[in-house]
């Protein structure tokens, strides 16, 4: 099978998108690799808080003309560059691979879901609209509108460098707001090529600006007086600190943190189709989700059940095929990058070191292709695991599954209500009893029923529980649409 | 070699179909006979492969098991398009039979596999097969036809 083609050829300096003009940084830069085969594919620069001031400077003064411009008009950019971004699908997405790891089927179903998002924004002019009242009183009326607010600040994850960003920019720059994106420093490419269309889309300069870089930028983010809000997307503890810091300026901001997701498996279940759906769930983007699944919970006493599935399980993930996302028979890509997976290794030690069974050792990785090891890894498997192991309770953020044993569902849901982390919870059941006992008690923002991966779609919140959320609205949707706006409530007579 | 992943199989469908292709622009070339027939084969399976793949693209989701949802056999498909240089028009027609029984047998399991992913999928596998039964009833209609 040939590899498709790379996109990025050579070494590509990655630069700043400010009031409409591509910026050379004054601050440092740093490599870009393809944690494949460790190439450097680029340069990005670490922006300095300066760079941050020019960009949130343009995007203040593009602020009131864009805010001004009809809703409909606005949609009318986010229409051309959904077409451009149609276009544009197979490259987007190959740049995702190159930078990322991920194969070429997660890249596409990330366009895809990024794409979507642009399309609900579409619909601004309904998603926009207040409410009338007349005759509130005799001759007095009283309406709400939906405002913009001004400039808000967009961070960016690792994980899916260009989806994520769409959970939040289009339904920013819809609603008359404009926007400073900072992509993860890791993978700058994607919204690198995401702007090339926005700027052909044509929106005017310093609607939607990106400046690349590290700490300085976000912090610079987190103080800057003309910065409205904030979401961001990443670790626990760094959305923690976007609350916390957020909450001293008095910006509004939606913190996606980390997870631990219990996949509940009932003996009752669709046994093919689970273990596809487990594979997707633990494996798929190399474990490096929010909705990964990370506890494999196996519900009842009947040991036969346990062994058969676990068997055909092991079986399953034991011949996934490990390499380079552009060869389309690849299943599983790399990890992000070497510390990334020293950190997982770390994880796996303390699961043996705990007593839990590594039945399927995935450290040792089996690549297909000549590639170093440096990011790789194959899936692994522990049995025997007991929710107190550090393993069964902190976040991984790779290829490892932990099976815990649950006497019954209420045990299964009490160990995975025990979590500190409430993000994408599943069960796996065909019976509509477990179902809705499992989707009313369980806390969690997004519920899985036979469904191991729950992400909802572009015109559904993406919800979170727990330490998995900070806010109080959430990306994607209706709920963008009122943290990006604010009521203005009036109350109206004449004389 | 196995297909596993949905992207090895939506290029295995335009393969497929470009081979196809490919055979019936021979047997126009060589025996200008139902040269408007096969040239509406060779019209419908472009419409086939653009088609799924558009299918394929509009749907595919990072969520869903587009990695881990097939697990065919790439080999059940091979096609054997070879035609001797004196090969009757007949013969002709029985391996354009066989090429056509191949391909739908594809596209059968190709659905059967795909069920549990994206709904459009499998969708668009069925309607394909379901061309591809119309095609082989008459190109089995031109063989009984002559004998």
């Amino acid at each position: 099978m040939a590899i498709l083609s790379e996109p990025i050829t050579g070494v590509e300096e990655v630069k700043n998108y400010i009031d409409g003009e591509w910026t050379d940084s004054k601050g440092e830069s740093r490599d870009v690799v393809n944690p494949v085969n460790c190439q450097v594919i680029g340069t990005v620069p670490v922006s300095t808080r300066d760079e941050l001031d020019s960009a949130v400077q343009a995007a203040q003064e593009a602020f009131w003309e864009w805010r001004t411009t009809p809703p409909v008009t606005r949609a009318r950019y986010l229409f051309r560059l959904k077409e451009l971004l149609e276009e544009n699908f197979e490259m987007l997405s190959r740049v995702q691979t190159q930078e990322h790891g991920k194969t070429i089927d997660e890249s596409r179903g990330e366009t895809r879901r990024g794409i979507e998002n642009v399309e609900v924004a579409c619909g601004v002019a309904t998603l926009m609209m207040g409410e009338y009242l007349e005759d509130i009183a005799f001759g007095i009326d009283e309406y709400l509108v939906r405002s913009p607010l001004g400039v808000y600040g967009i961070i960016g994850p690792f994980n899916f460098p260009f989806m994520i960003p769409l959970w939040s920019a289009p339904y920013a720059v819809a609603t008359g707001n404009t926007v400073v994106v900072k992509p993860s420093s890791e993978v700058p490419f994607s919204q690198m090529r995401l702007m090339e269309l926005v700027e052909e889309a044509g929106f005017p300069p310093g609607v939607w600006n990106v400046v690349n870089g590290g700490r300085e930028v976000v912090s610079g983010m987190l103080d800057h007086p003309g910065i409205e809000g904030i979401t961001f997307v990443g670790s626990t503890p760094t959305a923690k600190l976007i609350c916390e810091g957020c909450g001293k300026t008095g910006k509004r901001f939606i913190a996606q943190g980390g997870a631990k997701n219990f996949m509940v498996i009932m003996p009752d279940c669709d046994v093919g189709s689970t273990i596809t759906a487990m594979l997707t769930s633990f494996f798929g983007n190399s474990g490096q989700r929010c909705l990964s699944g990370a506890n494999l919970v196996m519900v009842g006493e009947d040991d036969d059940f346990y062994n058969m599935f676990m068997d055909r399980l092991v079986e399953a993930t034991s011949s996934i095929i490990v390499g380079y996302g552009l060869d389309e028979s690849v299943q599983m890509g790399p990890i992000r990058d070497k510390e990334k997976k020293e950190n997982i290794l770390g994880y796996i030690e303390s699961g043996i070191q705990d007593g839990a069974s590594l039945r399927l050792d995935g450290r040792k990785p089996n690549i297909k292709g000549d590639y170093p090891e440096t990011c790789f890894l194959n899936p692994s498997i522990f049995e025997n695991v007991n929710p107190n192991m550090k393993i069964a309770r902190d976040e991984i953020f790779g290829p490892v599954m932990s099976v815990l044993r649950a006497k019954n569902l209420d045990e299964a849901i009490e160990m995975s209500n025990s979590s500190n982390f409430g993000n994408g919870n599943a069960i796996f059941t065909t019976s509509g009893k477990n179902a809705r006992e499992f989707r009313y008690r369980i806390v969690s923002g997004n519920v899985g029923i036979n469904v191991g991966i729950v992400a909802p779609m572009a015109f559904f919140p993406f919800s979170g529980m727990k330490d998995s959320f900070y806010g109080i609205v959430h990306t994607q949707g209706k709920e963008a649409i009122r943290f990006f706006t604010e009521s203005k409530v009036v109350i109206e007579r004449w004389f | 070699m196995k297909l596993k992943t949905t992207s090895e199989v939506i290029s295995l469908v335009k393969n497929l179909e470009e081979l196809s292709s490919k055979y019936y622009q021979d047997l126009i070339d060589r025996y200008s006979q139902e040269d408007e027939l096969f040239s509406s084969f060779i019209k419908e399976n472009t419409k086939n492969a653009t088609h799924i793949q558009r299918t394929y693209y509009s749907v595919i989701s990072d969520a869903l098991e587009g990695c881990f949802a097939f697990d065919l056999d790439a080999s059940n498909y091979d096609l054997d398009l070879e035609l001797a240089q004196d090969a009757s028009y007949d013969e002709a027609l029985e391996k354009a039979l066989q090429i056509e029984e191949t391909i739908n047998k594809f596209y059968d399991q190709a659905e059967e596999q795909s069920r549990s992913v994206m709904a459009d999928v499998p969708r668009a596998f069925k309607m394909v097969s379901k061309k591809k039964n119309k095609r082989i009833a008459c190109i089995r209609d031109m063989v009984n036809k002559r004998q």
